[in-house]
C-alpha cells in the first residue's frame, strides 16, 4: 500500500470559485521523496495541506476525490514564527510539544526529542527560549518538532526558506536519510538546484493541475518548464545557463552532468 | 518560594486580596497589604528590578485619587485593599514562570486548550512587542515621524496599530494549521513533561486557605 494516494482530488478554498487543486491524482511510496514545483499560486502548498489532512478539516472549503494515507502525516509550514506552539518556554519543550500531544510516555518523548534535535544539529539550543532564536535556528527547531513525532508521511513546504546554504544542504541530506529509513517525503520547494540529488520524482503543478509527474531528471530537463505558456518555474541554474548559451539539449541539471557533456 | 506548586502560589495570591476585602477595615487591609508587600520584598529578589518598588509605584496614583475622592478614611480603606491586589499580582508574576503553570495545569488534567489560552497569551506579549518595533522601524524608513507632539504621535500610533493587528489576524490560520499538525486537538491525553511536585502539605494549605476564606465570608455575611 502506498503511503499517500490522491485520486481525482479537487479542492476549493472557502468563498472561492476557482479550484486551488483540480483533478490531482498521484501516489507517494514509502521511502520515496517527491518534489513539488510550480509558480506562485500553482497549488503546491495546497497539495501539502490536502496531503496532511488539514483541508478541508481545519480551514474549510470543498474537497472532492479521495485521499488515502497510511500512517501519520506531519506538515512543516514555510513560516517558522507562526509554528511556535506558544506552550513551551524552552526549545526542548517546544520540540516535545507534538509527542506530548500524542500522549507518549515521558521516556519515549525525551529520546525522540534528543534524536530530532541531533538530526537538525540543534542540541546546543535545547535550553533556549524559542522566542530568542534567529529565523534559521527556529526553522531547525520547528523541523525537529515535526521529526520528533516520527511521521510516516513527512510534508515539507519550503523547508530551507530561512536557512543559509550550509543549513539548506544539511536539510536536503536529512531528507534523503529519512527516506532511506522508510519515511515518505513530499517537499514543495523553489530551491530547484537541490532536487536532482534530493528527490526521486517531481510533480509540476500549474493552475492547480498536474502538468507533469515523473522522475526528477526527466521532469526538470523538460524544455516546457521554461517555455510553458502559463509561465513555467524554470529548472536548475545549470540548466538555465546551458539553455541561455544555446547549447543542444537535453538540459543537464547539475554541474557534474554539464561537465560530462562538455567536449 | 519559587519551588512551591503553582496552584499554591496562585492560592496565596488570591487569598491575600480576598482577606483584604473580607476583614474589617482598616486593620484587615493593613495586615493583608503588609503580608503582600513582604512577599514582594522576599519573592521579588533576583527577579530583576524590584517587585516591591513596582508595586508601590503602581499603587501610589490610586492612593492620590482615592484621597481626592474619599478623604483620608476612604483612601485608607480602599487603598490598602487595592495595594494588596496589585502587590499580590506582581509577586505572582515574579515567582511563577508560565511554563511551570502550564505543566501544573496539564498534570492536573485541565484541558490542553485552557493551558494554551494562558501560555499563548503570555508568550504573545514579547512577540507582539518585537513585531511592533519592526513595524515602527519600517514606517520610519518610509518617512513616518514617530516623535514630536501629540498629533504626530497619534498619527504614528495609527500607522503602527493597523499593520500590527492585520498581521496578527493574518497568522491565525497558519497557527491553527501548525497546532493541528502537531496533534494539539488529538484524542490522546497530553503528557505533562515536567509536572511540578505537589506535596501533601501544600494541598492541605490550599484547602485550608479555601475553607478559611469561605468561613470568613460566612462570618462577614452573618
Amino acid at each position: 500500500m502506498s503511503a499517500l494516494t490522491l485520486e481525482g482530488v479537487t479542492y476549493r478554498y472557502p468563498a472561492t470559485r476557482a479550484p486551488a487543486l483540480a483533478e490531482v491524482s498521484l501516489t507517494l511510496e514509502r521511502g520515496e521523496v517527491m518534489g513539488v514545483i510550480g509558480n506562485t499560486g500553482a497549488g503546491a502548498s495546497t497539495l501539502l495541506l490536502v496531503a496532511a489532512d488539514l483541508v478541508p478539516r481545519v480551514l474549510g472549503g470543498e474537497l472532492t476525490g479521495t485521499v488515502t494515507r497510511a500512517g501519520r502525516g506531519a506538515l512543516l509550514l514555510p513560516t517558522p514564527w507562526t509554528q511556535v506552539s506558544g506552550m513551551a518556554f524552552t526549545v526542548q519543550h517546544e520540540v516535545a510539544f507534538g509527542p506530548a500531544n500524542l500522549g507518549w510516555p515521558r521516556e519515549r518523548i525525551a529520546a525522540a526529542v534528543h534524536r530530532a534535535l541531533e538530526r537538525v544539529d540543534a542540541v546546543h539550543l535545547e535550553e533556549r527560549d524559542p522566542a530568542t532564536l534567529s529565523g534559521g535556528e527556529l526553522q531547525r527547531v520547528i523541523l525537529a518538532g515535526i521529526l520528533a513525532m516520527q511521521p510516516d508521511v513527512l510534508l515539507l513546504d519550503e523547508p530551507t526558506a530561512e536557512l543559509d546554504p550550509g543549513g539548506a544542504l544539511a536539510v536536503w541530506r536529512l531528507v534523503r536519510e529519512l527516506a532511506a529509513e522508510g519515511t515518505a517525503v513530499m517537499v514543495a520547494t523553489s530551491d530547484l538546484d537541490a532536487l536532482p540529488d534530493a528527490s526521486d520524482r517531481v510533480v509540476w503543478l500549474a493552475g492547480g493541475r498536474v502538468r507533469a509527474l515523473g522522475p526528477t531528471r526527466t521532469v526538470l530537463a523538460d524544455e516546457a518548464l521554461w517555455s510553458d505558456q502559463q509561465g513555467g518555474p524554470g529548472s536548475t541554474a545549470v540548466a538555465g545557463v546551458w539553455r541561455r548559451a544555446g547549447l543542444p539539449g537535453p538540459l543537464p541539471l547539475t554541474v557534474a552532468a554539464a561537465l560530462e557533456r562538455v567536449p | 518560594m519559587r519551588a512551591l506548586h503553582p496552584f499554591t502560589l496562585i492560592g496565596i495570591a488570591v487569598a491575600l486580596p480576598a482577606l483584604a476585602w473580607l476583614l474589617p477595615p482598616p486593620w484587615g487591609g493593613a495586615g493583608a497589604m503588609t503580608l503582600a508587600l513582604a512577599l514582594c520584598a522576599v519573592g521579588g529578589r533576583g527577579a530583576g528590578s524590584g517587585v516591591l518598588r513596582a508595586a508601590v509605584l503602581t499603587a501610589a496614583p490610586f492612593w492620590f485619587f482615592l484621597f481626592l475622592l474619599h478623604g483620608v478614611g476612604g483612601m485608607a480603606a480602599t487603598g490598602l485593599r487595592l495595594t494588596t491586589m496589585i502587590a499580590s499580582f506582581l509577586w505572582l508574576i515574579a515567582v511563577l514562570p508560565p511554563g511551570r503553570l502550564v505543566e501544573a495545569m496539564v498534570a492536573a488534567g485541565w484541558p490542553a486548550g485552557a493551558a494554551f489560552l494562558l501560555s499563548a497569551t503570555l508568550s504573545a506579549v514579547p512577540a507582539l512587542r518585537e513585531r511592533a518595533r519592526n513595524i515602527v522601524d519600517a514606517q520610519r524608513c518610509r518617512g513616518l515621524h514617530t516623535r514630536g507632539g501629540p498629533r504626530a504621535r497619534i498619527a504614528a500610533l495609527r500607522a503602527l496599530a493597523l499593520p500590527l493587528v492585520l498581521s496578527a489576524l493574518h497568522e491565525v490560520d497558519e497557527r491553527a494549521l501548525a497546532l493541528e499538525t502537531r496533534g494539539f486537538s488529538g484524542s490522546a491525553r497530553r503528557t505533562p513533561l515536567e509536572p511540578p511536585s505537589d506535596p501533601a502539605a501544600e494541598r492541605v494549605l490550599r484547602w485550608a486557605l479555601l475553607l478559611g476564606l469561605v468561613g470568613l465570608l460566612a462570618w462577614r455575611i452573618a
